[in-house]
């Protein structure tokens, strides 16, 4: 039971990790605007070689704002999707979210550690005859890339390197912080991002809002807050030479991605394209580039492609 | 051990821009704090190096400060754990706050914030019995204990993101001292209070957690939520904070997600025109580049569950 707090320490611990099957969730934001998250990930789940199951009667995993209405739904809601998993024999839940995945980690630390939390959430779930047992863990995509397959394992299968193209991190507040929640990497100094980056060939390009917030939560809240926080921290990236900016979280994609043209008069045009986690992965990977839904995005990534001969532009 | 100290150095009576010294540090041991090495530089080498510093041992914080690039409390901080790879250390002020004189801060809006909130006790009973001790249990008192360590030394304000675009925000300090009122048991003032930090944008807050640092372990996000709850039990919420938090929660309980289309129309309000027309170049955007989300969700399998969830829990929703 104590693996689903920490870092999973031995490699290929999970019963999901030596099936190389997961439970899968991909969180509502996959499944709404940004669907080309989705299915870039099934395409290289299927490249690695994993099985991807998809918890497709789970709920929304609170997005960090149900708890801003009641303490507990966020918790049993979350509990009653761990149970969806283990009753398929799943005990690695993988997300492709920054939010999805500190939220559904606190809400485990919460029902592993407070047995007031566990049993007040089986009550609940003993209604429609569903029960937790405690034993699932919660990672990223990010984790099981570095985890189980190995940063040695996918250099070997990169066939399309990133020939030098200069990659800015964007981590996404949720999957670092808190630390006492996340605790995979530091939350200061976190460099799991960049290291990928590396070993898909690319160049990591270091910048102070790589591990900052990128507004998506406040968007509505007060007019430009969201588009200047975006343009603080692409202006950043962008002064360091950065030509593209990677990110394991679909909430700051959409952000980074819609609002850089909302902060131009304070913060100067960045344009930068951004991509999520599994799309450049899936890129240098082989995966055919047309299939990746990178012509969905509002800043294309087709000329910082085509500049280093990565797909036609048209592609993207 | 021998390393550089960086030092931002700027007096705004005389100087129009900052520039920056290196001070040499050889003779102080491994244990040193930074703020250690600041005492022996403004000791021994430069005198007019300027700083905040009282204590020495995190409890009346003054010394917060940017080190190398990260806010914190230089009297917490070992030298040995902060050292770059060329064995220097980049001293600045804290970010979001005026430089006055070297690492010394206008901290006027911080406490402006904190004043605003009246941050003492208003018993419910004030006139009735003033002789009267005011006791409060074990379980009512375990709800403040962690934000009385609170030494206000402002780093949560100064690594807040929101605060560095915003200047109009309150703040996860003060957020967390209006907690430590509005969950005291004593206080008369709950409504008053909760209306009050909702006008200094509560709401604003980007749950980031940045504030997570706290070097007290205070963590003000959790107090931060607990007011949002508080300001929604005191029926304050015709704002698109409050709405936001309650829309997504109808659409959950609705269709088991966070439905996106709805959750704009909820926040921002369904007939308000101007705040449609401000969001509407966002949502324009998405649909040129073909991203058009679902206008209607089919609920997810088995949504009675959820259902069941939210209504055992009392859960509100708009």
């Amino acid at each position: 039971m104590t693996a689903t707090l920490d870092k999973p320490v031995i490699k290929g611990k999970s019963k999901s990790a030596q099936m190389r099957k997961y439970g899968f969730f991909p969180g509502c934001v996959a499944k709404e605007s940004c669907k080309e998250l989705f299915n870039s990930t099934m395409l290289l789940a299927d490249r690695l070689g994993i099985e991807l199951v998809e918890l497709t009667a789970a709920s929304c995993c609170g997005a960090s704002v149900l708890n801003d209405t009641n303490r507990d739904v966020a918790r049993v809601l979350n509990a009653r999707t761990y149970a969806q998993a283990e009753a398929l024999g799943l005990d690695d839940v993988i997300t492709i979210c920054s939010t999805c995945t500190g939220h559904m980690r606190a809400a485990n630390k919460e029902l592993l550690e407070d047995e007031g939390h566990m049993s007040q959430a089986n009550a609940i779930l003993g209604k429609f005859g569903a029960k937790y047992e405690g034993n699932v863990m919660v990672r990223h995509l990010l984790w099981l890339l570095i985890d189980d397959i190995g940063l040695d394992e996918l250099k070997k299968m990169v066939v399309n390197p990133l020939n030098g193209l200069k990659v800015a991190a964007f981590y996404g507040c949720h999957i670092i912080r808190p630390e006492s929640v996340n605790g995979w990497e530091s939350a200061r100094n976190p460099h799991s991002l960049e290291d990928l980056i590396v070993a898909l060939g690319g160049e990591a390009i270091d910048y102070a809002g790589r591990t900052r917030c990128c507004g998506f939560h406040v968007q509505l809240e007060k007019d430009g807050i969201a588009a200047n926080m975006v343009g603080q921290n692409m202006r950043m990236a962008k002064d360091n030479g950065a030509e593209a900016v990677l990110t394991p979280c679909p909430l700051c994609h959409l952000a980074l991605d819609g609002y850089q043209a909302d902060s131009v008069q304070r913060w100067g045009r960045t344009d930068l394209p951004i991509f999520h986690l599994p799309q450049l992965v899936a890129l240098a990977l082989g995966v055919d580039p047309s299939t990746l839904g990178m012509n969905k995005h509002i800043n294309s990534p087709g000329l910082v492609l085509q500049q280093h001969d990565l797909a036609p532009a048209h592609v993207a | 051990m021998a390393y550089t100290l960086d030092i931002f150095r700027f007096d705004q009576a005389t100087d129009e821009v900052p520039h920056r010294d290196r001070v040499e540090i050889t003779e102080l041991p491994e244990t040193a704090t930074v703020l250690d090495a600041l005492e022996h530089a403004k000791a021994e080498i430069d005198g007019t190096i300027t700083f905040r510093r009282s204590c020495r041992s995190a409890i009346c914080g003054s010394c917060s400060m940017n080190i190398n690039g990260t806010t914190g409390l230089a009297c917490k901080t070992p030298v040995r754990t902060v050292l770059k790879s060329d064995r220097s250390i980049a001293i600045d002020p804290m970010p979001n706050f005026q430089p006055m004189r070297d690492l010394v801060v206008h901290m006027d809006p911080f406490w402006d914030k904190y004043t605003r909130l009246k941050p003492y006790l208003q018993p419910k009973d004030r006139d009735e019995d003033h002789e009267r001790e005011r006791r409060v249990s074990p379980e009512d008192m375990k709800k403040l204990v962690a934000v009385a360590n609170c030494v206000m030394c402002a780093t949560c304000y100064a690594l807040c993101p929101v605060v560095s675009v915003d200047p109009a925000f309150a703040g996860p300090a003060a957020i967390a001292y209006a907690y430590r009122f509005i969950e005291d048991v004593r206080d008369g003032k709950r409504k008053e209070r909760a209306a009050q930090i909702s006008d200094d944008y509560l709401w604003l807050c980007a749950h980031c957690y940045a504030c997570s640092y706290c070097p007290k372990h205070v963590d003000p996000h959790d107090d931060i939520i607990a007011v949002k709850r508080a300001t929604i039990e005191e029926g304050i919420t015709n704002a698109a904070g409050p709405r936001h938090a309650l829309v997504v929660a109808k659409t959950i309980k609705a269709t088991g997600m966070l439905h996106e289309t709805e959750v704009i129309q909820g926040t921002v309000g369904r007939f308000n025109i101007i705040g449609l027309i401000k969001v509407a170049p966002f949502g324009i955007r998405l649909a040129l580049a073909g991203k058009i989300p679902p206008l209607f969700l089919k609920p997810v399998p088995k949504v009675d569950e959820i259902r069941t969830i939210f209504d055992t829990l009392e859960a509100p929703t708009l």
